[in-house]
């Protein structure tokens, strides 16, 4: 009899712990940033050259300076919070911050918890070959003939391991990784490697400073479209944001962004 | 960027770790000890609900606590991560605290109790002047086992981004590409700091030895 009480107001005061989770207010998270003139941001500051600290102990990164112009045009100030990637979902769902901008790929079962934002970015693989290159690269894996390069770290080395070198289509060795594309620009250039593989806006920034280069393949491969998670349902801060989005890339601004981050 | 400097930056998150440490073991021991003499002497009752405590708490994992407190228990008590982990941590170390410090009640015969009643102390004055004199002293071995775990175990709340050790060892991994130099750095100062708390713990109990009772 007295075990059963027991459970009783145990489950009584779980019970309303859990009553208190589900009734929150269905009042718009802009309403909130523009209330309290700061917007809450998570991040996982640990990949670069997305979000990653610099040696000071800064935050930096694509998405970082994204952030902070995004917070700008919206008239508050940015409050970063740093937590792990797998955390983050967690966090936008039960308001604990209001947004989370961390290089996320929309995906039908985060978008069930979470709602997302339109791409700010889509982060294209390119190609890049010298002029007199002879072959062809009609499908992604025909590079496998080639000598390629491509900077070590980055999700188009992750591309080139997991889809040519675990299929077995490439020796490992044959594959030469760079600190910094810059420098495997140079030997694409000396003639040492025959094709590099880097995102798509950098590639184009390397066509403009190497005239022989050129693109001869480019598609989504590693990454794809990247977008901010916001909180499920919010359309008013979702408007608010993708409007801001939208004005960034028709000046210009995102690309700015990616040449800087993506070609160093 | 050199070893020193790995160093320096990592240990800048100390601060986070015994922040944590130090919220979390001292008050992990004040509900140890209650719950310990609750159990004890504490009667049939009291004491069953004291053993479901300790048995569901130790059957938790502390991250599993930390997410429970911090994300699905966010609608009622908006902790902030700090608070979560600390608390948390708390919660589970009582259970193993209490355990510990039950042992050291059950190993101070139960003879001294009906010795003190008999000569006219209530319950609670052989408990403050018999019971927990001795109690304390044995319990400082195990006890100084449960510190080490709890400094180590601070490091989970690196998973609600709170940037003590491990998350600043993380950040400087992923931003220099030298996660060797990176998890070394942190594993050094967990050491130390270890090894430290242990030492201390080891000359407090030379100094409270009962010189009669070694």
């Amino acid at each position: 009899m007295k075990k059963s009480l027991v459970l009783l107001v145990v489950l009584t005061v779980l019970g309303g712990i859990l009553a208190g989770c589900a009734s929150q207010g269905k009042q718009s998270v802009l309403d909130k940033i523009t209330k309290d003139g700061k917007v809450m941001v998570g991040t996982s500051a640990d990949y670069p050259p997305y979000e990653y600290v610099d040696d000071a102990g800064n935050k930096t990164g694509f998405d970082i300076d994204l952030m902070t112009e995004i917070a700008k045009r919206m008239g508050v100030e940015l409050v970063w919070v740093d937590m792990p990637f797998d955390s983050l979902v967690a966090a936008v769902q039960e308001g604990k911050i209001d947004m989370s901008i961390s290089c996320f790929n929309y995906s039908a079962e985060r978008d069930e918890q979470v709602d997302f934002s339109d791409a700010y970015y889509t982060s294209e693989d390119a190609f890049l070959v010298k002029s007199g290159f002879a072959g062809a690269i009609v499908n992604p894996e025909d590079v496998a003939k080639y000598k390629i390069g491509v900077q070590s770290g980055t999700v188009q080395d992750d591309w080139l391991t997991t889809t040519l070198v675990e299929a077995g289509l490439v020796e490992d060795a044959n594959i030469s990784r760079y600190e910094r594309v810059d420098q495997a620009a140079l030997d694409l250039n000396a003639g040492r490697i025959e094709v590099l593989m880097a995102d798509y806006v950098p590639a184009q920034a390397l066509v403009k400073q190497y005239p022989d280069f050129q693109v001869v393949y480019h598609a989504v491969l590693s990454t794809g479209p990247l977008n901010i998670v916001l909180p499920d349902g919010d359309a008013k801060l979702q408007a608010e944001i993708n409007k801001v989005i939208k004005a960034l890339q028709d000046e210009g601004f995102i690309d700015t962004l990616a040449t800087k981050y993506f070609s160093e | 960027m050199n070893f020193s400097s790995f160093i320096q930056y990592i240990a800048s998150g100390t601060a986070y770790t015994l922040g944590v440490t130090l919220v979390a073991l001292p008050s992990g021991l004040v509900l140890g000890v209650l719950f310990a003499l609750l159990y004890v002497y504490g009667g049939r009752v009291v004491s069953r609900l004291m053993s479901l405590y300790s048995t569901v708490m130790r059957g938790i994992p502390p991250i599993v606590l930390l997410f429970i407190l911090y994300f699905v228990m966010s609608g009622s008590v908006n902790l902030s991560p700090f608070w979560a982990g600390s608390i948390s941590l708390g919660i589970i170390s009582s259970a193993y605290q209490m355990e510990i410090v039950r042992g050291a009640i059950l190993a101070v015969s139960g003879e001294q109790m009906l010795a003190a009643r008999a000569i006219g102390m209530s319950t609670l004055e052989a408990i403050r002047y018999v019971i927990l004199p001795q109690t304390l002293r044995l319990a400082i071995p195990p006890w100084s086992n449960e510190a080490a775990i709890v400094i180590k175990d601070s490091s989970l709340v690196y998973a609600l981004g709170v940037p003590e050790i491990l998350r600043r060892a993380q950040l400087i991994s992923a931003s220099t590409q030298q996660p060797f130099l990176a998890y070394i750095s942190a594993a050094v100062i967990y050491f130390a700091l270890v090894f430290i708390a242990n030492r201390l713990l080891a000359r407090l109990e030379r100094r409270l030895t009962i010189p009669s009772n070694p």
